[in-house]
């Protein structure tokens, strides 16, 4: 049902699966085509580089503990070469101190054993914000305050302040439209496209919350501003301003 | 009585006793010639004598004056000296024993005073040693120090055995050599070793004092080699743990990978061809997995690893969603959510492990009774709570203190399933999220209730 938009819309989203499970990589790439996705498959890191020199996939799905190759090793090899999303399917968890290394070189993790609406969820979110380009890697948005969503850290007053995985994924949608105004929809997809708990509070609530992160004074913000009935936009105050 | 009081007292009886036995004699033998005493002549002999007296105190006063003026110029300085001023001269002229009193005092402050700017240079060069700074820097420093403190010409420390340095012999009118062993009460560590300009004085002082430096210098390189020793063992006790972190990733790996095909395989053929029996494995998978789950935890509670992140969720979803996951058909469930508004900070995936925790033992302590959750705000606290209840016998009173220990399952004792860690893991987790796990006072017709507390957010007024 998913894929079906993508189906009309023209060529199926191609997915790289890579993992050293043979069972997990037939019955993945099986639940995916019945998706309509069209999938092709790695047994190892070496074997999935191979793949990526005969044509790059929309996505790949990268398993973390692989014998000859890890995937994190994996994935920044395949950062190297392209800027493709990549969702890291693994046994790590958000409080797993590995976490933060994951967020560097991967779109989004999926815990094995996977759920899997929840992964077609998490691939559909993927999708979605491959539109959501920061043009650079730092994003400098004033004298007190800079963006490096990457590494999901802000430094504020030229202190470090850490952001969680869903805070900087609302940035990252913000930022991708600098100046323009994100509707609350938009951003609660992003923020939470793989669960149906989710509602508009849980965006305010978050918006609240980094603006006691990232603001000079939270209740005048300057850079993250209510658009009333809207949604919110992400302001630059450069010092040329 | 004083020096100079003395003094006075005998230059006046020193010059008035003579003269007062002249007198006698002179009135005796002119008593013995005329027989009678003539009045005039001892009104001579007491004039004189009066007239001598004050002659004698009025010289003897001024000599006593001079004679003591140089020592109580000497005790001010000795006394100013002994404050800490060590810059008093003492000035006298002439050649005499109170002039080369006078001048050996100066050269004892001067000494002093060298010595104490030394000990000042010294303690400064120890100050500056850190054992952070490494054996190279650190003996390169030590040596620099004993150079510009000692006025040495040059200087090196050996880190050997001190009788492996050859004893340099003196020349005078030659550049004079020194050297002090860089001792500890159980070990010889090295030998300092320099050279003097010739000129410079050298005593059994300042070879102390060298001494006490080169000692100095002999702890500060234990200091070293000992941090270097703690340091090298915390970067061994940080790699243990990453190996440790490293172990249980792959095992619990190893352990979920099997498990997404079972699990995933059974999902699969459920939803071409349903059997109960395939819901069965869905669950059982699920089940290993969650206990997977609270044994990786355990570790990194211990290990001090586990980071939960802090995100924004609603807690009666939550609530229901782990309820589902555990699939325990058969056992009524009511879910009452009174939040307001409120929603809670915490770490989704550990939230759900305690969840889990608490509601299996509701399904297996409570014997198949109703379970009611509550979600309520307590926002005097800025807290969002959850309070667990079954219908069961509850915990027995003796158990209260002691069901959030490691291993311990409850009225239930080892017959039970489960790791023993539930409750022990939960309440860690709560409390990394900055919350807590309470076992509530018993009620009566209620049976064990549990309550979750997480920090919580009050409901946004900034409606975008």
């Amino acid at each position: 049902m998913l894929a079906g938009g993508w189906r009309s819309g023209g060529a199926a989203p191609r997915i790289l699966i890579v993992d050293d499970d043979p069972n997990l990589l037939v019955l993945l790439a099986d639940q995916l085509r019945n998706d309509g996705f069209e999938i092709q498959t790695a047994r190892d890191g070496e074997e999935a580089l191979r793949r990526l020199d005969g044509g790059w996939p929309d996505l790949l799905i990268v398993d973390m503990m692989m014998a000859r190759m890890d995937g994190l090793t994996l994935a920044r090899e395949i950062k190297a070469r392209a800027d493709l999303p990549i969702i890291v399917l693994s046994a790590i968890d958000t409080a797993d101190s590995k976490a933060d290394l994951l967020e560097e070189v991967a779109e989004d993790y999926v815990t094995k054993p996977y759920h899997y609406p929840e992964l077609r969820a998490r691939i559909a979110r993927v999708m979605r914000r491959l539109g959501d380009k920061v043009p650079r890697r730092e994003l400098v948005l004033g004298p007190q305050l800079t963006l490096d969503l990457r590494r999901r850290s802000a430094t504020v007053r030229g202190e470090g302040v850490a952001l969680t995985p869903t805070e900087s994924r609302l940035l990252y949608a913000l930022a991708a439209n600098l100046g323009k105004t994100v509707s609350t929809e938009i951003l609660l997809d992003r923020g939470w496209g793989d669960t149906d708990d989710a509602d508009p509070s849980y965006v305010w609530v978050t918006m609240r919350r980094l603006r006691q992160k990232i603001e000079p004074n939270p209740d005048h913000p300057v850079h993250l501003v209510t658009v009333r009935g809207v949604g919110y936009r992400l302001v630059s105050h450069g010092t040329d301003a | 009585m004083s020096f100079r009081a003395r003094l006075t007292l005998g230059v006046v009886i020193g010059a008035v006793l003579p003269l007062t036995g002249f007198g006698l004699v002179l009135v005796g033998t002119e008593v013995a010639r005329t027989g009678v005493l003539d009045s005039t002549l001892v009104r001579i002999v007491l004039f004189v004598l009066a007239a001598a007296i004050i002659i004698a105190v009025l010289f003897a006063y001024a000599l006593a004056n001079n004679l003591t003026a140089p020592l109580r110029a000497v005790s001010r300085a000795v006394e100013r000296a002994s404050a800490g001023d060590l810059s008093v001269r003492v000035e006298v002229a002439g050649e005499d024993e109170l002039a080369r009193l006078v001048e050996s005092h100066n050269r004892l402050a001067a000494a002093l005073e060298r010595r104490n700017a030394e000990l000042g240079r010294i303690l400064l060069a120890i100050g500056e040693t850190s054992p952070r700074d490494g054996l190279e820097r650190l003996v390169a420093q030590a040596t620099r120090s004993a150079r510009s403190a000692f006025g040495m010409i040059d200087a090196r420390i050996e880190l050997i055995d001190p009788t492996m340095v050859p004893v340099e012999e003196d020349i005078p009118g030659e550049s004079r050599p020194v050297r002090a062993v860089l001792a500890l009460p159980d070990e010889r560590v090295g030998v300092l070793v320099g050279h003097l300009p010739a000129t410079r004085g050298w005593d059994a002082a300042d070879q102390d004092l060298l001494e006490l430096y080169a000692s100095e210098v002999a702890v500060a390189i234990r200091n070293e080699e000992l941090f270097d020793q703690v340091e090298r063992q915390r970067q061994r006790l940080v790699e243990l743990d990453q190996a440790k972190d490293e172990f249980l990733r792959g095992i619990s790996h190893n352990l979920q990978t099997p498990l997404t095909s079972i699990r995933a395989y059974a999902e699969q053929i459920g939803t071409e061809q349903p059997d109960a029996r395939l819901s069965i494995i869905v669950e059982q998978a699920d089940r290993l997995y969650r206990i997977v789950r609270q044994l990786v935890a355990t570790s990194r509670l211990e290990s001090g690893t586990l980071r939960p992140a802090k995100e924004v969720l609603g807690l009666a979803p939550r609530v229901r969603r782990a309820w589902d996951a555990l699939g325990a058909s058969g056992v009524s469930f009511e879910l009452e959510d009174d939040a307001a508004g409120w929603l809670a900070i915490a770490d989704p995936d550990q939230l759900d492990q305690v969840l889990w925790a608490l509601l299996d033992n509701a399904v297996r302590y409570g014997g198949g009774t109703p379970i009611r959750a509550h979600v309520a705000p307590r926002p005097d606290a800025e807290q969002l709570a959850v309070t667990i209840v079954d219908s069961g016998p509850g915990v027995r009173r003796e158990d209260r203190d002691r069901i959030f220990e490691r291993y311990e399952r409850g009225a239930a004792g080892a017959s039970a399933e489960g790791t023993g860690l539930g409750l022990y893991v939960s309440r860690s987790l709560c409390v990394a999220m900055g919350g807590d796990l309470m076992l509530e006072p018993p009620l009566d017709g209620r049976g064990a209730a549990f309550t979750v507390l997480l920090p919580g957010e009050p409901p946004a007024t900034d409606l975008a």
